[in-house]
């Protein structure tokens, strides 16, 4: 017995003990990892989900997490989730204020999707809806305080159509006009664009879940 | 407040340690001002740095930095607003990469030195060059933004010290046209009237300009008074679709070059059914006719005189004859009715009617031309020099009224609308300078574009360009950036803040003090003088070009023209006795100090509105009502011009396709090298682009995004497609934006220039376009 055990050290009943041992170990610590990560996804955090993806649950119920749609982007726009993400980890997003969607005309996230989780018959950007941008600190916003940037305006890839410019006057001044830019909701692609180009510290347009239309008897 | 008594101490010490050694003078916004101080900091006024709309700012500078700035509200130009690179003025000038010791170039590599070599070295090459091949192969080469009295002090150095008209402004290349327009129509330099006309007028035309982006603060102020007042009408004629189209009431596209027979139209019409205005005609104009078929300049040494003949107002009428609105519409692609209904409203009695424009008609092979055809109009309908009806040429830099054109620093200037050609005006600048008259050379030199050919050619041997880079912003870039560095005696010197790509090509690099690191004073477009003190120290060595300019006048023997103690005073009151009695008077130092700006004529103190005028101008006696009283050897009238249309140098054509026209965004500032130093500029604008008709895309098989190479008989250039972008080409057109140094499409753009102007044409040229 004895050469046997100098050569490795392992002992017969030694090796059944931790055969069994270390794989329940690790199934318990599997457990407790992921009662730690693996929450339930926090319905108030809002991903901004590649072009084409399906409602929020549908879509992390579909993906497979295989990072295709990643690869895909040529411009390194879509990153996979972190362990913060819960249940919906590894599965792709973008972050506007680091990368935007550049709205490739040809939409190769998308196509590259190997689940349905992202639409790949969408074939228009214009039909692609990711969230809607909003003016979230109106206080700060230059252009609302009679500056003129209306940077976000300018670098809309829908210029003109999701995002207007509304001149008022500027009560301050007396001559000049304050250039409010105006999401239009139902144009707004939510491709993060804008947030990505806001040139304050904290952008004040960022791109937020799209609201649902609400309907009602009013046709104006 | 979180203002210490040692910090305050501190910038008061500070503050106080800026103002130049004998300064009497107290900006009432510096320290005195520390009990408004907010945490620590001092304000003190100065205009922006872009361009030549000339807001006021406030500059807040806290430890020897300055860490914020804002709109002053106490400037009438801009009441407290800025546009986006305004509001980032605070870091223009602290860029990693600030320039802060003079470099030497030693073996192909640049090398740090002192000052002392580095003036001993520029000096040297200077004796040199002149004692072997005269005073013509030294030049300088400078631009809008020089100050004033940097301006002025390169200009007394060149022409009265070293005594060679080798000196130019990078002006040339962006409003020299306004220029020779005003005075071959007026016979002075700068508008009649000033910016109140955006808040009076309820006609606007404009042509060539895209204020929305280019004039960000103009803008808002036109598109407020359409707000106020229904009846605002804004015309955009163009060959691109702007931000400015956009919020036009009327986006009247024509094709590029036939802006000439528009406006010959314009007034065929106005004539035709005798809309104008007889009275003023014959109390105010004479007409006048120049050589025709002029040429573009495109050949070395190029030289061109224009012989004007008075002719009468029916030769006019025969000479505007062929321009129907019938054949101008088969030429320019705007409809004939169009042009009819322009024409009427143009000169409709009931309207206050005005032209704007800016590069789309001075950087144009017949740049003089169109701005005269402008005034043309404002003439025959007699809606000028009155509040709210004028023609107003809006200018890019933020002195190139102020300097480049007011203190003259072009190669056949003198201060205050002065020639060197004329020998009474030689002797009054002797006269003032304390020089020989014999000193001053009666004949021009070169022209920017020029200037740059002879240093190719070998003729300029030594030339120091400052606060400009002409490597990036010259048309058909590739000869003059090979020019530059073909050695045989050769020596170029580059001052600026930050490494350019001039820089690159520079023999000695000099570290510059920028903007509020030094004293100084701008003109905007409104004629409006604005001076600031100096509220910084500059970073480790850089110095003022000022301070450069004179110490290469000591080192050269010239150090008695600049006998000043506190220079920007003494200079100022020095420039000021040329236009003293001329209609380009100026007020004391002192009162610039204190004053948001004045806009001269100033005269007992006050400032002119609108020039020519009863009432506003000082020159004009009560019951004169309008007199053009510079042009005194038309008996102080203005002139009508009869000028052609002729078309551009060079057309599209089956190799090179489409037209090429270049330009700005709201974003950048010309070529970027401040603009690019913002990150937050630089990410909401980062890299040009080239802008295309979607049919003309699909038609090459390129997508949005894509990349696409475009090819002049010049140079070639690959970048991305932008298909829904701000501004929208017109088919056969391409549109790319020259703020890129890593995109220098001006390599792309042909150097053909106004002969009268020598203002070069970047708006047209042809190029070819293909998948990358």
């Amino acid at each position: 017995m004895t050469p046997c055990r100098e050569k490795s050290g392992i002992t017969r009943r030694r090796f059944l003990k931790d055969g069994v041992l270390v794989p329940l170990a690790l199934t318990a610590g599997g457990i407790g990892l992921s009662a730690l990560f693996l929450r339930p996804a926090d319905g108030s955090v809002f991903y901004l989900r590649p072009p084409g993806a399906l409602e929020e649950g549908r879509f992390t119920a579909a993906c497979v997490k295989c990072g295709k749609c990643a690869q895909a982007c040529p411009y390194k726009a879509i990153k996979m989730t972190g362990g913060a993400a819960g249940v919906a980890i590894g599965t792709p997003r973008v972050i506007a204020r680091e990368t935007p969607c550049s709205l490739c005309p040809d939409i190769p996230c998308a196509k590259a999707c190997p689940s349905g989780a992202l639409d790949r018959r969408l074939d228009d950007v214009a039909k692609i809806r990711m969230g809607t941008a909003v003016i979230v600190d109106r206080e700060n916003c230059l252009s609302l305080r009679g500056l003129r940037c209306e940077v976000c305006y300018r670098q809309c890839p829908l210029i003109d159509k999701a995002i207007t410019i509304v001149p008022r006057h500027n009560e301050r001044t007396g001559t000049h006009s304050i250039m409010e830019p105006v999401v239009h909701r139902d144009k707004c692609v939510g491709c993060g664009i804008c947030e990505n180009a806001c040139v304050l510290e904290k952008p004040v347009i960022v791109v937020l879940k799209s609201p649902p239309f609400q309907k009602d008897a009013y046709d104006f | 407040m979180s203002l210490s008594r040692r910090d305050f101490l501190k910038a008061t010490a500070a503050a106080a340690a800026f103002a130049a050694a004998g300064a009497a003078t107290v900006n009432p916004l510096r320290p005195d001002d520390a009990e408004a101080a907010e945490g620590g900091i001092t304000w003190g006024k100065a205009p922006c740095r872009f361009c030549g709309t000339g807001c006021g700012v406030l500059v807040g500078v806290k430890n020897g930095r300055v860490v914020a700035t804002k709109g002053d509200p106490q400037a009438p130009v801009n009441k407290g607003l800025n546009c986006i690179k305004g509001y980032f003025l605070s870091k223009i000038l602290y860029g990693k990469d600030r320039l802060t010791k003079p470099l030497i170039r030693k073996g192909g590599k640049m090398v740090e030195a002192s000052w002392d070599e580095a003036m001993t070295l520029i000096a040297s090459k200077y004796q040199e060059s002149i004692a072997k091949h005269g005073p013509d192969s030294v030049a300088i080469y400078g631009s809008g933004q020089w100050t004033i009295f940097e301006g002025y002090a390169a200009l007394k150095l060149f022409k009265g010290g070293i005594g060679t008209n080798n000196i130019e402004p990078n002006a040339r290349l962006c409003m020299a046209s306004a220029v020779t327009g005003f005075m071959t129509t007026f016979a002075s330099d700068e508008p009649m009237g000033c910016y109140d006309d955006l808040d009076l007028g309820d006609t606007y035309f404009l042509w060539g300009a895209n204020m929305a982006e280019a004039h960000p603060v103009l803008f808002s102020r036109m598109i407020d008074n359409r707000l106020r007042n229904p009846r605002v009408k804004i015309i955009d004629f163009g060959t691109r679709r702007t931000r400015t189209s956009q919020m036009a009431d009327q986006y009247i596209r024509f094709n590029p070059q036939t802006d000439l027979a528009l406006m010959n139209a314009l007034a065929h019409v106005i004539v035709r059914d005798k809309l104008y205005d007889e009275k003023f005609l014959k109390d105010h104009v004479v007409f006048k006719k120049g050589k025709e078929k002029i040429g573009y300049g495109l050949e070395d040494k190029f030289k061109f005189a224009d012989e004007p003949k008075l002719i009468s107002f029916d030769d006019y009428q025969a000479f505007l004859k062929p321009y129907t609105p019938e054949y101008v519409a088969g030429l320019s692609g705007v409809p004939a009715a169009k042009i009819v209904e322009l024409a009427h409203l143009y000169a409709d009695k009931s309207r206050k009617v005005n032209s704007l424009w800016t590069m789309g008609f001075n950087q144009h092979t017949r740049g003089t031309w169109a701005n005269n055809l402008a005034y043309n109009l404002h003439l025959l309908t007699g809606k000028i020099c009155r509040p709210g009806e004028n023609p107003m040429s809006l200018t890019g830099q933020p002195s190139a009224c102020g300097t480049a054109r007011e203190v003259g620093t072009f190669t056949h200037r003198l201060p205050a609308d002065m020639v060197v050609a004329n020998p009474e005006h030689r002797a009054k600048t002797a006269r003032i300078w304390g020089i020989d008259p014999a000193k001053i050379p009666a004949k021009p030199t070169y022209n920017a574009v020029e200037m740059f050919r002879a240093l190719d050619r070998g003729d300029i041997k030594v030339v120091w360009i400052q606060v400009t880079n002409p490597f990036q912003s010259l048309p058909n870039l590739n000869r003059y950036r090979k020019g530059a560095r073909k050695g045989d005696g050769r020596f170029v010197i580059v001052s600026d803040i930050y490494p350019t790509r001039s820089t690159e090509l520079a023999d000695v690099i000099l570290p510059s003090a920028g903007w509020i690191e030094k004293e100084g004073a701008f003109g905007n477009a409104e004629r409006r003088t604005q001076q600031w003190f100096k509220l910084v120290n500059p970073p480790g060595e850089a110095r003022n070009d000022l301070w450069q300019t004179m110490e290469l006048a000591r080192r050269l023997g010239h150090g008695n023209l600049f006998p000043y103690k506190y220079p920007e005073k003494e200079i100022w009151e020095e420039y000021r006795k040329f236009g003293e009695g001329q209609g380009k008077d100026l007020a004391p130092y002192e009162a610039y100090t204190k004053a948001r700006g004045l806009r001269w004529p100033v005269v007992n103190g006050k400032e002119t509105r609108y020039r020519y005028a009863e009432e506003y101008d000082p020159y004009v006696k009560p019951g004169e009502g309008i007199r053009f009283y510079k042009n005194k050897a038309d008996h102080n009238k203005a002139v009508i011009w009869a000028r052609p249309y002729e078309p551009a140098p060079e057309v599209p054509d089956k190799k090179y396709p489409f037209w090429l026209c270049t330009g700005r965004v709201l974003e950048h500032w010309h070529t970027g090298t401040m603009t690019g130093r913002v990150p937050e500029l630089k990410r909401a604008y980062p890299a040009a682009v080239c802008e295309m008709h979607p049919d003309d895309a699909r038609r090459l098989g390129v997508k949005h995004l894509g990349k696409v190479r475009l090819t002049s008989r010049r140079g070639t250039i690959v970048l991305n497609l932008d298909l829904n972008g701000r501004g929208k080409a017109e088919k056969g057109n391409v549109f790319v934006a020259f703020f890129d140094e890593n995109k220098m499409i001006n390599e792309l753009c042909i150097d053909a220039y106004c002969p009268i102007s020598g203002e070069p044409d970047y708006k047209k040229c042809a190029v070819r376009v293909e998948k990358a």
